[in-house]
């Protein structure tokens, strides 16, 4: 099973590293949103009034959950955003491989079901989660740039916040990228993945509180948002990079919220992808 | 102990979406070391079959024994014993020649160091070493094709299955891959299925055949016990427009064994027809019907799938085999960028 699940996972990684087209997409995504719309939409409420430093507190705190400003609010958000967006193309590249019929010949070795689905599983969210560290770093460098906004961390992460960090965005991701390459498997044609990607990606990263400022929010969305796995993983995040003050929970309960959500859905995708790739059929 | 039939096939049958019967109630058995040829037209059911004896496919009934194993109970070590040449091209562009070969021998679980030596021994063999670690996708039709049984080769299996292996290639590149199966079958005594629907391949490479026509399985034998079953030669009489039927003419003469009248012509089965043309002109002649044309044919696949269906080999409904190959270029031209 290993020696099965490592030749595939080689080949995932091969060919992703034949496609500098698309790693540079990948990239320009989040930084397109870093340098463009994050700068574009920081604002700071705090400048639009004679305010003291308590109130001060109270505005940043109510709009953007502790965090300085907007962009910093935002950069935490985005990681959660690419975390979920670079997994869309996970399945896409199974339904290519059927089209082409590799999947086919994959297919008629004896390489186990489980190698077949691991090596995908791995390489795809190895993509997003190198991302989202990408995105963090980014957003961390442009605070040195003249003329930017970047990301300030206003609390101290020690070991146990970046551990957080890297299980949120691990749970996440293996969460969204079990999901698409279940429909990749189980879907014939990309036009009908596609469809079905975005009618499940929209309603999720909308839905989430990763993009908007949370004191913006109406309230049926920030209730709906509070349930949501992205806002979930970038709770866990804010909490992390500006203090947990004005959350409710502590980051281990918003993993464990995570951690829920990442069982139900991967093993629903599970059953059915057994059954989809079950020998002899 | 060596099973005494490399692949045996009892009853079997598909049905696809509870109406469509694919494949109605096939058996047959093949010998070992044996290249044993699956003859049809395209939607025969050539494909499924195959797919159902390399545990791809579960039978709606009956039951395959590959290399003395049943599929349906041990479809995974039958994997082991087999190898499969799919119809479309199935290597993965993106990668070099040597690296689909390695990719492919860890699928069958072999260690690293052992892969890249399969490798390097499997290109020479099939003489693409030069183009090895180039891109698969730069290859030509033949290229890929041998790279595609390096492939298959590359767990040492003792039965191939190629299903319509030759499709889409030049003759050049038909004679190369031929010249490789036979080559193996020599060397290393591997049991062959092949499925095509090129009659000249079916003649000449094959040690037995089975013809399939509708999911069913309508003449086996050698190509040369098939073609005397037809009795001898076809000699084609065309008369004239308007002429008396002479098939009881015909059927009276000396050496005749079947007449059939066929859009104003008539199929005579004979058993020598270069002799029998003076007297079947004569015959005819007196009877008032005038000779406009005859042709004396030795019996080929051709006949014989006329004889055994009562068609002529062709396809009906079903796309030919250069319309799919010239869609799956489409595809491929299309997305290839993509991949």
């Amino acid at each position: 099973m290993l020696r099965e699940l490592a030749s595939l996972t080689r080949r995932e990684f091969l060919k992703l590293g034949r496609n500098p087209q698309a790693i540079f997409t990948a990239l320009l995504l989040p930084l397109l949103y870093l340098l463009l719309f994050g700068q574009g939409f920081n604002i700071n409420p705090t400048e639009f009034g004679d305010f003291t430093a308590a109130q001060k507190v109270a505005i940043l705190a109510a709009y953007f959950r502790g965090a300085p400003n907007y962009y910093s609010y935002f950069a935490a958000g985005m990681v959660g955003f690419v975390a979920v967006t670079a997994t869309l193309f996970i399945g896409a590249n199974v339904i290519f491989d059927k089209l082409f019929g590799i999947f086919k010949r994959v297919r008629g070795t004896p390489a186990p079901s489980a190698a077949v689905f691991g090596s995908r599983l791995i390489a795809g969210s190895a993509q997003p989660i190198a991302l989202a560290f990408f995105v963090l770093g980014l957003a961390l460098l442009f605070k040195h740039i003249p003329g930017l906004t970047g990301l300030e961390v206003t609390a101290s992460v020690g070991v146990l916040g970046a551990l957080e960090i890297l299980a949120a965005i691990l749970l996440l991701s293996v969460m969204f990228a079990t999901l698409f390459l279940t429909f990749g498997i189980l879907i014939e044609n990309p036009q009908m993945y596609f469809a079905a990607v975005n009618l499940l990606n929209l309603p999720v990263l909308l839905t989430s509180d990763a993009l908007y400022p949370w004191g913006a929010m109406p309230h049926w969305l920030q209730n709906v948002s509070q349930y949501n796995p992205v806002s979930l993983a970038v709770n866990v995040l804010r909490e992390t990079l500006f203090g947990s003050s004005v959350y409710p929970y502590g980051p281990g309960i918003y993993l464990l919220g995570l951690f829920a959500w990442a069982a139900v859905l991967i093993g629903i995708a599970l059953v059915l992808v057994r059954r989809a790739l079950r020998p002899l059929d | 102990m060596q099973p005494t039939q490399a692949i045996h096939a009892e009853n079997l049958v598909k049905v696809f979406n509870g109406k469509i019967r694919a494949v109605d109630d096939v058996s047959f058995d093949v010998r070992p070391g044996e290249i044993f040829g699956f003859l049809g037209p395209n939607g025969a059911g050539k494909t499924t079959t195959v797919s159902m004896l390399s545990a791809g496919l579960r039978p709606t009934q009956g039951r395959a024994v590959v290399d003395g194993l049943e599929v349906g109970k041990e479809p995974e070590a039958v994997k082991r014993r087999i190898g499969v040449i799919f119809q479309e091209s199935t290597a993965d562009g993106d990668l070099t020649g040597r690296e689909n070969i390695q990719v492919a021998a860890g699928c069958y679980g072999m260690p690293r160091a052992e892969g890249r030596k399969r490798a390097d021994e499997l290109v020479e063999r099939m003489q693409i070493a030069d183009a090895a670690d180039r891109l698969a996708k730069t290859y030509s039709g033949g290229m890929r094709r041998r790279l595609e049984l390096a492939v298959g080769l590359v767990h040492d299996p003792k039965i191939l299955f190629l299903d319509e292996p030759t499709l889409g290639l030049d003759p050049q590149g038909r004679n190369g891959f031929w010249g490789f199966i036979q080559q193996l079958r020599k060397e290393e005594g591997l049991t062959v299925f092949v499925t095509t629907h090129y009659l000249d391949e079916a003649d000449t490479m094959c040690d037995r055949l089975a013809i399939i026509d509708h999911g069913k399985i309508v003449a086996t034998g050698s190509p040369n016990e098939l073609k005397d079953r037809l009795g001898g030669d076809i000699v084609t009489i065309k008369t004239t427009a308007g002429a008396p039927d002479v098939t009881n003419v015909l059927s009276t003469l000396i050496g005749v064994h079947t007449v059939q009248k066929q859009d104003g012509s008539y199929r005579v089965k004979c058993a020598n027809g270069e002799p029998f043309v003076p007297l079947a002109v004569e015959a005819c002649d007196k009877a008032g019907a005038g000779v406009t044309g005859v042709t004396v044919k030795r019996p080929s696949l051709d006949e014989v799938f006329l004889e055994f269906t009562g068609r002529e080999f062709r396809d009906e409904d079903a796309p030919t085999a250069t319309d799919r190959a010239v869609m799956v270029q489409r595809v491929q031209n299309r997305f290839g960028g993509r991949r």
